[in-house]
């Protein structure tokens, strides 16, 4: 008969324990706490219960020799009384003044026998709640915390507030052993024994002492013989001859051992250590080849730098810092101070250990097989190969070199300048809301107009019968009688001037909308428009002069005649916010400069002729070459583009070599040269020559960079004009004055 | 139209893989993954499209097949499950079972990876530094269970190292030595190839606890496989034996490299035998000194002796200067037995130190010895001498170049032609022996001393020679003061030899004397020229350079000239047989060496039986001169150069102007390119500027101290008055 389990020899155990448990509950508190030595104690008790057990058990058997079944059910009913005279125990304590709602209570909840010693779930106390597994807050509100198996509903304990539990905790001996299950809304006192489990299982043990994991090993297939075998057959005869297959791997081995082929004990062991080298590389040395075993071109990992003098222990005391650099060192951030601090000893013996050696070799060998290697070209360029190799300026002359003349007189900055085509005069406008008039030779001011708001452009009319001088001021155009070329010039220009007031009122219904034409008092024209004009430009005839107004949309642009004083809008739509417009100086074309792109219109064909790309920046100035077929503009990002209309629609070249927006461009009429000014104060000239040849492009060099402006309110040169005949440039500053220089 | 190609079945996408992918393919753990690739020297790659992602790493998918038919990872896969045999054995308690399965633990070899990634020896030389560092490295940390460092790896790392040095020394390969902060940098010439390695201070280490010490174990691992093999072609090139048999004891007593060495000598003994004449010659310099030293002690003591009985006559007549004979006596000894047989050492460094260094000298004398008060006298008159042999030496340039250059040229002064680095390296030190005091670190300096052609000993077992022995001729010390000195030999700092090795001159001694600090120890791996900045001891060596090789040149003349005879003699039997005569060489060396000695003192006696004072006046005269010339000078440039700096301001402005302009018409990648090199070549200047700088403030502060000190100098003179 296989041996009885435990736990059945166990059982009657826990009742004499737990009597003892209430005895020792009457025992000051400080001492029931004491678990650890209780743990001891209760470990020695165990293993005495265990020899008990065991005589126990022995007893059993014995009893179980003679009547089995009688001492099975003697057991059962002597567990009946134990676990019942438990249940009365504690209802006799409530007589002895414990408390008696808790001790009620876990009388209550125990209504199954305890069995401290089962490892059962359902072995635990059943919850009288029935709600199951749901948020308790369900039933803050409520005045019960659910319902008991009957459907009654639990009503809620009268807990008492903070202070009464606390003084009831402070009366109570059991208080620290107390729990409260808020689920089934009572106290729980747990037992000593309870008390010990969760020690045990806190130490990592079994929850219960009586459990044995080393239990004897229970062999079945021993080989003890059995007086009543299984199998009765005879012992096959194979087992008790030699075996031949055996006997020949023996024979084998023993042969092996004799010849040296199997080397044993010490033999063995000193060929191990034996370093096992032989000529790897015959005397054949292949050419080394470049190829690895994966077919890959090797490469070879890089050497580390070779150490220089500041390494040795010993340097010239230049390589040594003082200890200001030293401090200046260590008050920078960790990343940016120097790697190796050289130092300096006397002798040899003074050196120390280099604290930082395994570090690197380590470091070094993470480089070596997590590092990608990349075999990489060092160039050794010689920087001035890289420098272009320019034609000198000096064989580029003329060119404007030097300051001759500053005009001053501004108040404010100075947006446009316009030299007068005959090159003696020169019209500047201003914030100031003036418009000056400027004899070029001497740099006297011969006239002065005052229009009341910053005049944004002026620009001379070429028909020189006129002498007319356009200006935009706000939303008007302005036309102005210069005063130049003797009394029948003004005559004709004051008759071209008169607006007729017919042609005022007729031209009203249809051209209210782009611009109203009137006479100004002092014999000029002024045409008012809907929008701030920001440019004028003249046709080369001086018949035709065209506005700018960049906010003006679908009027943006306006062509104006002034022999008929009638203005058109050319264009029904413009793409993007116009900058810059410019007439073909020869043919019946018209540049648009939107932000980011120029629009050349064939005005004859009414049709576009071709598209500029333009580079990231917004358009903020465009000059046409002389002959029409080349332009430069520039941009707020810094950059002037040279366009050959011939070519492309992208820049033949791009420069960049301002440091702030461009302002200004211009081309000379006669000499290959053009400019761009820029907000960085400079006025650059380039060398710019144009081939009548197709097939040679433009040269373009620069020859001169021009400094003479004030950087005012971070604006600079804001607009720059050659002289009409001379290689002269004329600059318009922010600071107020227009520079001329010559060459 | 061609079909259409999927996403990711060509190009970089399928070309590279990234690490995990890689493992997941070769069905690896990431640390096996890691241990493959250090062996098998497979790095990741940069693709030029990173498909995957920039921060991922990338390997070729030819990298990853080749590992995937490595037989290691079979080798790998039974270690690890040997090893979980193992565990589980010693789980169930069956220590038996588990000490036979150590026993037959499945090995592995790395022989076929070395054969692998170098395909030929060269290649293998060419990655040889790293090898060896962490070799040296590894030979030199304590054994540590806990970081897998075990004794026997630390064992077979010293044994290696040992027979690369041995290696070295007996074939004279080594080139340059840099005692750096980090320890002591080699460069050795092996086989064409320069090899160069790092070993630590011999001190010792602490093992960091931010180091994997797997991962550096894994490539000792290939390492030690790798220099096995090189070593062992290496040794079968020059018809050694491999590994070469260490003297045990040897060992013990610290001393490997000399055990190992001398297995190797003798072995080498019997190659000798087959080899010429020459080469045995060479032999008796280096590995049987020992033997020869007698007769070079007898030689020296001879030419020793005469020089003092030239000095003497010298000084009959000088009865003022007889007094000083005996302390020249005492100081020019060491330097007689220094070379082979050069007696003007104190010319070499009159002639080569700056003056500053003499001042020193000077300063020393008196600051350090207020008792040597009455020798005063004296070493005014000796430093009237030195003065006198300086102008002497200037006087005859072409004989004191060659004196002097012979003193620093060292050993194989006739025996080698100048312009023959490695026949040069061999006899450097040849006919010098060292003597090693006991704080100096003995295994370096061994290995130099023997790889350039000397001969060392040391306190201990396996010394050739006892301290008091006369044939030594330097005696290397590292401490403050050298409590007795044997007046035979010069006391030099380690230093003294490192330096000498990479300038392949021998340094005058005395600039290394023991507590003294000796001049900067100059790193031999920079050049200066590049470098942009010369320092001031890099000069000074030049000069003594040249010297050297013009000496060399000359031995190598006579050298020829001298064979010239001899084969021409050989025609008459009877002067034949008198050439072969093994003294006879040497006498005719000796005779040479007299006459120039006698020329030299009788100069030297001309100029004083001139007049010293006059000498004198001539000199501060024609320094006065300078002097006022200087000034002249000084001014007109000073006008030349603020003439210049107007017109040097206008020029400038121009030339920037051209730049800039210029600089319009560049591409943006050259100008890019432009600006960045130029960029370095500003930080270089900068670099050198701060260096100057420096310079310039030391200097400063050196003059103020020395104001001082003559300050002092003459309070105490007037209260001596």
């Amino acid at each position: 008969m296989p041996k009885r389990p435990k736990a059945q020899a166990v059982q009657p155990e826990p009742a004499p324990q737990s009597s003892s448990e209430e005895e020792q509950d009457e025992q000051p508190l400080g001492e029931e706490l004491d678990l650890s030595s209780e743990e001891e104690f209760a470990d020695d008790e165990g293993a005495s219960e265990e020899g008990e057990e065991e005589e126990q058990s022995e007893d059993d058997d014995e009893a179980a020799a003679e009547d089995g079944a009688d001492e099975d059910i003697r057991q059962a009913i002597a567990e009946y009384y134990q676990a019942a005279s438990e249940q009365r125990r504690p209802a006799d304590a409530t007589g002895n003044g414990v408390p008696a709602e808790t001790s009620g209570r876990e009388h209550e909840s125990s209504g199954r026998p305890l069995d401290p010693g089962s490892d059962s779930s359902e072995d635990e106390r059943p919850s009288r709640n029935t709600i199951g597994d749901v948020p308790l807050v369900w039933y803050k509100d409520e005045d019960h915390i659910g319902y008991d198996a009957q459907g009654a509903k639990i009503g809620k304990s009268q807990r008492g507030d903070k202070l009464e539990q606390l003084l009831a905790r402070n009366d109570s001996r059991k208080a620290l052993r107390t729990i409260y299950d808020a689920y089934n809304d009572e106290d729980i006192v747990l037992s000593k024994e309870e008390l010990r489990m969760i020690m045990r299982i806190r130490k990592g043990q079994f929850p219960h002492v009586e459990v044995n994991p080393y239990e004897p090993y229970l062999d079945y297939f021993s080989g003890d013989v059995d007086p009543t075998p299984i199998i009765n057959a005879p012992e096959p005869k194979r087992r008790f001859i030699p075996s031949k297959h055996e006997e020949a791997k023996i024979v084998k081995l023993v042969r092996a051992i004799r010849k040296g082929w199997i080397k044993t004990g010490k033999a063995k062991r000193a060929q191990q250590q034996q370093p096992q080298v032989y000529l790897l590389w015959g005397d054949d040395d292949q050419a080394d080849s470049a190829k690895t075993g994966s077919h890959l071109t090797y490469i070879p990992p890089a050497k580390p730098k070779l150490p220089g003098h500041e390494e040795s222990y010993n340097p010239p005391k230049e390589y040594v810092p003082t200890e200001e650099e030293k401090a200046g060192w260590e008050l920078l951030p960790p990343e940016e101070r120097p790697g190796y601090v050289p130092q300096a000893f006397e002798c040899l013996r003074h050196v120390p250990l280099y604290a930082n050696f395994i570090k690197e070799r380590f470091e070094r060998c993470l480089d070596l097989y997590l590092c990608p290697r990349v075999r990489k070209k060092r160039m050794f360029i010689d920087p001035k190969t890289l420098v272009p190799k320019l034609p000198k300026p000096q064989d580029l002359q003329p060119f404007p070199q030097t300051l001759a003349l500053r005009f001053s007189g501004h108040t404010s900055r100075v947006r446009c300048i316009a030299p007068h085509p005959s090159g003696q005069w020169l019209a500047s406008g201003s914030d100031d809301g003036t418009v000056r008039l400027w004899e070029v030779a001497t740099g006297r001011c011969s006239a002065k107009w005052t229009l009341g708001e910053p005049i944004m452009s002026v620009g001379w009319c070429p028909n020189a019968a006129l002498q007319l001088l356009g200006a935009a001021v706000g939303k008007r155009l302005v036309l102005l009688l210069s005063g130049l070329g003797g009394e029948e010039v003004e005559a004709a220009a004051r008759a071209a001037c008169k607006v007729p007031a017919a042609a005022a009122a007729g031209g009203e219904q249809q051209q209210q909308q782009l611009a109203r034409w009137e006479s100004r008092p002092d014999g000029g024209l002024e045409l008012h428009t809907q929008h701030p004009v920001r440019q004028i430009t003249w046709h080369a005839r001086g018949d035709y002069f065209a506005s700018v107004a960049p906010t003006g949309a679908t009027q943006a642009v306006l062509v104006h005649q002034l022999s008929r004083h009638s203005t058109q809008n050319p264009f029904r739509k413009n793409r993007g916010r116009v900058q810059r417009v410019a007439f073909h100086p020869l043919k019946p074309f018209f540049f648009v400069a939107t932000q980011n792109a120029v629009r050349i219109y064939n005005l004859a064909k009414q049709a576009l002729a071709k598209k500029l790309l333009g580079g990231s920046g917004v358009i903020s100035a465009m000059a046409v070459h002389p002959s029409g077929d080349h332009v430069i503009v520039g941009s707020e990002d810094k950059r002037l583009a040279w366009y050959d209309l011939d070519l492309s629609t992208s820049p033949y070249k791009a420069l960049r070599y301002h440091s702030y927006a461009v302002r200004g461009a211009a081309f000379h009429s006669t000499y290959p040269l053009f400019a761009s000014s820029s907000d960085d104060g400079t006025a650059h000239v380039f060398h710019g020559r144009v081939y009548a040849d197709l097939m040679t492009n433009p040269l373009i060099v620069p020859v001169k960079i021009l400094r003479g402006h004030k950087v005012v309110d971070s604006a600079g040169v804001l607009d720059c004009a050659f002289h009409p005949t001379q290689p002269w440039l004329f600059t318009a500053g922010a600071d107020g004055d227009v520079l001329l220089f010559c060459n | 139209m061609g079909k259409k190609q999927k996403r990711g079945k060509a190009g970089n996408a399928a070309q590279y893989l990234t690490r995990n992918q890689a493992i997941k393919k070769l069905q690896l753990r990431l640390s096996e993954f890691r241990r493959l690739c250090i062996l098998k020297g497979v790095h990741p790659r940069e693709p030029k499209r990173k498909v995957k992602g920039a921060n991922k790493t990338y390997y070729h998918v030819k990298d990853i097949n080749w590992l995937a038919h490595e037989p290691l990872i079979q080798n790998f896969r039974a270690v690890k499950v040997h090893e979980r045999r193992v565990s589980k054995a010693r789980a169930k308690a069956n220590f038996s079972l588990a000490r036979r399965l150590m026993r037959a633990k499945p090995g592995y070899k790395l022989d076929h990876l070395v054969r692998e990634r170098y395909p030929s020896f060269i290649d293998a030389l060419r990655d040889l530094d790293d090898p060896l560092t962490l070799l040296h490295l590894f030979a030199t940390l304590p054994a540590e269970g806990r970081l897998g460092i075990s004794a026997s790896t630390v064992d077979k790392c010293r044994r290696l190292v040992l027979e690369w040095n041995a290696y070295v020394a007996r074939t004279s390969s080594l080139r340059r030595v840099f005692v750096s902060v980090k320890g002591f940098y080699y460069q050795a010439e092996v086989a064409g190839c320069s090899v160069t390695w790092l070993v630590p201070h011999q001190l010792a280490q602490v093992l960091p606890a931010d180091v994997d010490f797997t991962v550096m174990l894994t490539f000792l691992e290939f390492y030690a496989t790798l220099v096995q093999f090189v070593m062992f072609k290496l040794y079968h090139n020059l018809g050694l034996r491999y590994p070469p048999v260490a003297d045990k004891s040897l060992e013990a007593a610290a001393a490997g490299l000399a055990g190992i060495m001398k297995d190797i000598a003798g072995l080498a003994a019997d190659e000798q035998q087959q080899q010429g004449e020459q080469q045995q010659q060479q032999q008796d310099g280096t590995a049987a000194a020992a033997a020869a030293l007698p007769d070079v002690v007898q030689r020296l003591g001879t030419l020793g002796k005469k020089l003092q009985e030239l000095q003497q006559q010298q000084q009959q007549g000088d009865t003022a200067a007889a007094a000083a004979a005996a302390e020249d006596e005492s100081e020019e000894l060491p330097e007689i037995d220094s070379g082979g047989g050069d007696d003007s050492e104190s010319e070499a460094d009159s002639e080569a130190d700056a003056a500053e260094d003499e001042d020193e000298e000077e300063e020393d004398e008196e600051g350090s010895s207020a008792e040597e008060s009455e020798e005063d006298a004296a070493g005014s008159e000796e430093e009237q001498q030195q003065q006198q042999q300086q102008q002497e030496a200037a006087g005859d340039d072409d004989d004191a170049a060659g004196v002097s250059g012979a003193a620093v040229a060292g050993g194989g002064l006739g025996s080698v032609d100048p312009d023959d680095d490695a026949g040069l390296c061999s006899v450097l030190l040849q006919g010098c022996v060292f003597w090693l005091a006991r704080e100096v670190p003995r295994e370096p300096l061994l290995l130099m001393i023997r790889a350039f052609g000397g001969t060392a000993a040391w306190e201990g077992p396996g010394s050739p020679l006892q301290e008091a022995d006369e044939a030594i001729t330097h005696q290397i010390v590292d401490r403050p003061t050298q409590g007795h000195k044997f007046l035979s030999r010069a006391y030099v700092q380690p230093q003294w030899l490192f330096d000498s090795i990479n300038h392949r001159v021998l340094l005058p001694a005395e600039l290394y004397a023991p507590g003294k600090v000796p001049p900067p120890h100059l790193s031999p791996f920079v050049d200066n020229e590049a470098e942009g900045y010369t320092p001031e001891f890099a000069r000074t060596i030049k000069q003594l350079q040249e010297a050297a090789r013009a000496a060399r040149r000359a031995a190598a003349g006579l050298a020829t000239e001298a064979a010239f005879l001899q084969d021409g003699s050989a025609a008459d039997p009877a002067a034949a047989a008198a050439a072969a005569a093994p003294g006879e060489d040497d006498a005719v060396a000796e005779k040479v060496y007299q006459k120039e000695l006698a020329k030299e003192l009788g100069a030297a006696q001309g100029v004083e039986a001139g007049d010293a004072d006059q000498g004198s006046e001539e000199e501060e005269g024609s320094e006065q001169g300078s002097d006022e010339e200087e000034d002249a000078a000084a001014a007109a440039a000073g006008k030349k150069r603020k003439a210049a700096a107007a017109g040097a301001t206008g020029k400038a402005a121009e030339e920037d102007e051209e730049a800039a302009m210029a600089d319009i018409m560049m591409t943006r990648k050259n100008r890019k390119l432009y600006a960045r090199i130029n960029r370095a070549i500003e930080g270089k200047a900068e670099r050198v500027a701060a260096l100057e700088q420096r310079k310039a403030k030391l200097a400063g502060q050196q003059q103020q101290q020395q104001q001082v000190a003559a300050g002092g100098r003459l309070k105490r003179q007037r209260k001596a008055a």
